[in-house]
């Protein structure tokens, strides 16, 4: 058996008396592209902080290519090979839209030159080459999230955590995402998603994990926990998600 | 792309040998020696500036209490000079190792600790004036009154001139080493490091950016820079004190060209540098000895007056006007 | 160590750890209530203490007297300087704020420079000459005066607040500006109010000191440091920290004088003010409003 890419064992996380993230575990294979879903407040993208080091976890264990990434400073963990994008949208404001890249790129490449080339070429594959050298602040929201997953892109990761990247896109812009992650799954990138979109992420994902109050209460294919009595009832309660 | 590449080269030397004939050109005008000793004032405070913009610009992290560094540099220089006869070439040196090892403490404790806009400002502003503090009341550092550079002739070997010329010269050679390494640093992995830390620390953090690291080096390279020209301040004031280099007046000079120019830019501290300082001089000129601090008074409501109205600096409201045009490539 | 000096220097430490409270309890106000550190806190002092020495000096008031002055007075350049030039930048960056205040600073101080030269002024007053021996301990009635009135000021401020409208309006409003808009209370005016409340501190502050202190155009400096340093010892915005930090510092630097050889004492401070601002930025007490 191969070892899985990520490894979570027993994640759990407090906040004071709040329980965020209790006992969870799963693993991610490589090559796959895995979801993480659940009604708000599930601890979802608490769990993605904590696999790459911005929380610190209260009990369990991350292994990253069996390498354990738990106490790991972000920037290293970047290094090792996992990069996360995040829900609101961080861009570096005041600097161009390569240069955001650029950031990125540095990750792998020391010498500027090398770097701005793999920025480049990162952008054309996320569609924003003709706004190079615009201010990303003056970027439209679609743009930002395409900036989002170029900057991640540009630091080639093994594993891509994705936070939210459907979230307020349009049906067409949707797919234009689901193209571009089918793309870079198929040439080799792994992925962890974090989505409420359901219609991305059934489309999208082999493997669907969901958790509800931090715990994982199903995990499957996109047909077996559509079906699964439990998700209907956490789900329950909440708006519908979308479809 | 590269004829403009071309047109900006030869604009720079065109720039720098009119730099360098300049004392020439004004030894033939009336008061050329005080014209110049504006300009060598001009370079000076360039090269102060443009080295803290390395920290408060590029990595956006506003000191307030620089002056620890141009003391450490004045200071260490004129005391090795003076009492051990050590030259101030080599005293510049120690002084910017001194001022290096301070900053990189400082640094350290402060950014491990995630210490944070107004919060750094006020340890940096405590630590300044802890330093004028000890200073001042240290008898062997030559407490309150200061250390004089004493005059041993003009030798170039122990870095002190007769006419102002030679100052100058040195002064633009500084400069224009500092304003190569920022410009360097502008385009280099480090420099954008330094900008993602400025612009979005978690951002920064999720591509790979060791944060205290950078800050820390940051603070490091300007310290040093900043020491270095604490030496030629002391060699060219012929002395140094503790109000005058350890107090809030150069903290905030320091800053307030960057400010005033563009924080963040590279040429942007030299420019608020060219258009502050001659005011600040002529002013002091005119009123004299009679009114000590109308410079300071000048400056603190030009930091005032670009708070209120100019928050981007002069660098920043030209970008402004350029921004309307179609989008070419252009260097940041 | 000589007990009766040490018990000389807990004394006085202790008085002018009272006045050092009030100075610093118009800061943590005014940090409490808009967030904003007042860089020229300090300077608002000197210029208190020069009105008060004036008053006393060329109008030979009495200087308790001159509170009728300095108050009003320091109120009115409180309120005068927030609404033109701190209320523009309530809502800028952090560091836009902090360099205003430092410009502020700067033009405050070398304005008294250009009025009053670098002189240090004293204002002779009957009062320097009285006072009260207990044991080998002298007890200076300025300074006693001014702890008294120090506390009486601030026991003042703090009923003000808790128990008027005005007081609660203040709190209201630095808790969370929005939700007070929303009870009906103008905020930018409550802002004004407590700007020139923390300011009228000084003024108090300033009548209390000039029987025993000198003035200069750089005296705010100290002051203004040393506010600094209570204020983030006590916990920024925390009312009753800053008058126990107040007290404290008061005595670390009487007693630290009397100890430590030369400048430490000050260092000393200095380097607890570094340490509070790396571990414990909440301060003694932590944050806790009024």
């Amino acid at each position: 058996m191969m070892t899985p890419l990520l490894r979570v064992e027993r994640l759990t996380k407090h906040f004071g008396g709040l329980v965020a993230v209790d006992n969870l575990s799963f693993a991610v294979e490589q090559g796959e592209i895995v979801g993480l879903i659940g009604p708000n407040g599930a601890g979802k993208t608490t769990t993605f902080s904590l696999i790459s080091g911005f929380l610190r976890p209260t009990a369990g264990e991350i292994f990253f290519e069996g390498i354990p990434l738990h106490g790991r400073k972000p920037h290293e963990i970047c290094a090792l090979g996992l990069t996360r994008t995040f829900q609101v949208v961080q861009p570096f404001p005041d600097i161009t839209v390569l240069e955001n890249v650029l950031v990125g790129a540095f990750a792998r490449h020391a010498g500027t030159a090398a770097a701005e080339r793999r920025a480049m070429a990162v952008l054309e594959r996320v569609g924003l080459a003709h706004k190079a050298y615009y201010p990303a602040r003056e970027l439209t929201l679609l743009e930002l999230k395409r900036l989002e997953v170029g900057k991640a892109l540009a630091t080639e990761p093994r594993l891509l955590l994705l936070d939210e990247v459907a979230a307020g896109l349009n049906p067409v812009e949707i797919q234009e995402m689901l193209k571009l992650v089918r793309e870079l799954n198929a040439e080799g990138i792994t992925f962890l998603l974090v989505e409420h979109v359901m219609q991305f992420i059934m489309q999208v994902c082999r493997r669907i994990i969901v958790l509800n109050f931090g715990q994982k209460i199903a995990e499957g294919t996109p047909e077996e926990i559509s079906r699964d009595p439990k998700v209907l009832e956490a789900y329950l309660g909440e708006e519908a998600p979308d479809a | 792309m590269k004829r403009a590449h071309r047109l900006r080269i030869l604009g720079l030397a065109g720039g720098l040998l009119f730099l360098s004939l300049l004392p020439l050109a004004l030894q033939r005008v009336n008061r050329g020696e005080y014209y110049l000793h504006v300009l060598t004032l001009v370079l000076l405070y360039a090269y102060l500036s443009t080295a803290w913009n390395i920290l408060g610009g590029f990595a956006g992290q506003h000191s307030l209490g620089h002056g620890i560094f141009l003391g450490i540099g004045a200071y260490t220089s004129t005391l090795l000079f003076s009492r051990f006869g050590v030259t101030p070439w080599l005293g510049m040196w120690v002084g910017a190792l001194l001022a290096g090892a301070v900053g990189a403490f400082i640094g350290f404790l402060c950014f491990r600790y995630g210490l944070r806009g107004p919060y750094f400002a006020l340890a940096t502003i405590a630590l300044a004036e802890a330093m004028r503090y000890v200073v001042s009341n240290i008898p062997y550092l030559g407490g309150a009154r200061g250390l004089e550079v004493v005059w041993k002739g003009h030798n170039l070997a122990i870095f002190q001139f007769s006419t102002k010329a030679w100052y100058y010269y040195v002064a633009l050679f500084f400069t224009v080493i500092c304003l190569a390494i920022s410009a360097w640093l502008n385009r280099s992995r480090l420099g954008y490091w330094m900008v993602a830390v400025r612009e979005n620390e978690d951002a920064a953090a999720a591509l790979g950016v060791d944060l205290v690291r950078t800050k820390v080096i940051a603070t490091v390279v300007s310290a040093v820079l900043t020491a270095i020209g604490g030496t030629f301040y002391a060699q060219y004031f012929t002395f140094v004190n503790p109000a005058s280099v350890f107090g809030e007046g150069p903290s905030v000079q320091i800053l307030l060209y960057s400010i005033i120019g563009g924080l963040g830019t590279v040429w942007g501290s030299a420019i608020g540098a060219l258009v502050l300082v001659p005011i600040a001089e002529f002013t002091r000129a005119r009123l004299g000895g009679t009114f000590a601090g109308v410079h300071l008074l000048i400056y603190g409501a030009i930091l005032m007056v670009v708070m209120l109205f100019m928050p981007q600096g002069i660098v920043g409201v030209v970008q402004k006007v350029v921004r309307r045009r179609p989008r070419a490539k252009e260097d940041r | 160590m000589n007990t009766s000096l040490l018990a000389q220097a807990a004394v006085n430490g202790l008085f002018i750890g009272g006045v050092f409270a009030l100075i610093s309890i118009g800061l943590t106000l005014i940090w409490g209530v808009m967030r904003i550190i007042n860089f020229a806190h300090g300077e608002f002092l000197m210029i208190g203490m020069y009105i008060a020495y004036f008053a006393v000096v060329r109008a030979g008031l009495d200087p308790y007297l001159t509170l009728l002055v300095t108050v009003p007075a320091l109120f009115l350049v409180g309120a005068l300087i927030f609404w033109g030039t701190i209320r523009p930048v309530l809502s800028a960056p952090s560091m836009n704020q902090i360099l205003l205040t430092v410009g502020l600073s700067l033009v405050l101080q070398n304005l008294a420079l250009v009025f009053f030269k670098a002189d240090v002024l004293f204002a002779q007053t009957p009062y320097a000459k009285m006072n009260y021996r207990i044991g080998s301990v002298v007890l200076e009635m300025p300074k006693l005066i001014a702890f008294a009135g120090s506390v009486l000021a601030a026991s003042l401020l703090y009923w003000l607040l808790q128990s008027t409208d005005l007081g609660r309006a203040i709190r209201a409003a630095s808790q969370n500006s929005r939700a007070a808009q929303l009870m009906g209370i103008n905020v930018r005016q409550t802002y004004l109010v407590a700007f020139g409340i923390g300011s009228a501190c000084l003024g108090v502050a300033a009548s209390l000191m000039i029987p025993f202190y000198y003035v200069s155009p750089t005296v705010g400096i100290f002051f203004g440091t040393i506010a600094f340093v209570i204020v983030v010892l006590g916990g920024m915005g925390n009312f009753l920290g800053a008058l126990v930090a107040g007290v404290i510092i008061g005595l670390t630097e009487s007693l630290g004088a009397a100890v430590l050889p030369g400048s430490l004492a000050r260092v000393f401070t200095f380097a607890v003010f570094v340490l509070f601002l790396l571990f414990r930025p909440t301060g003694i007490f932590g944050r806790r409003q009024g």
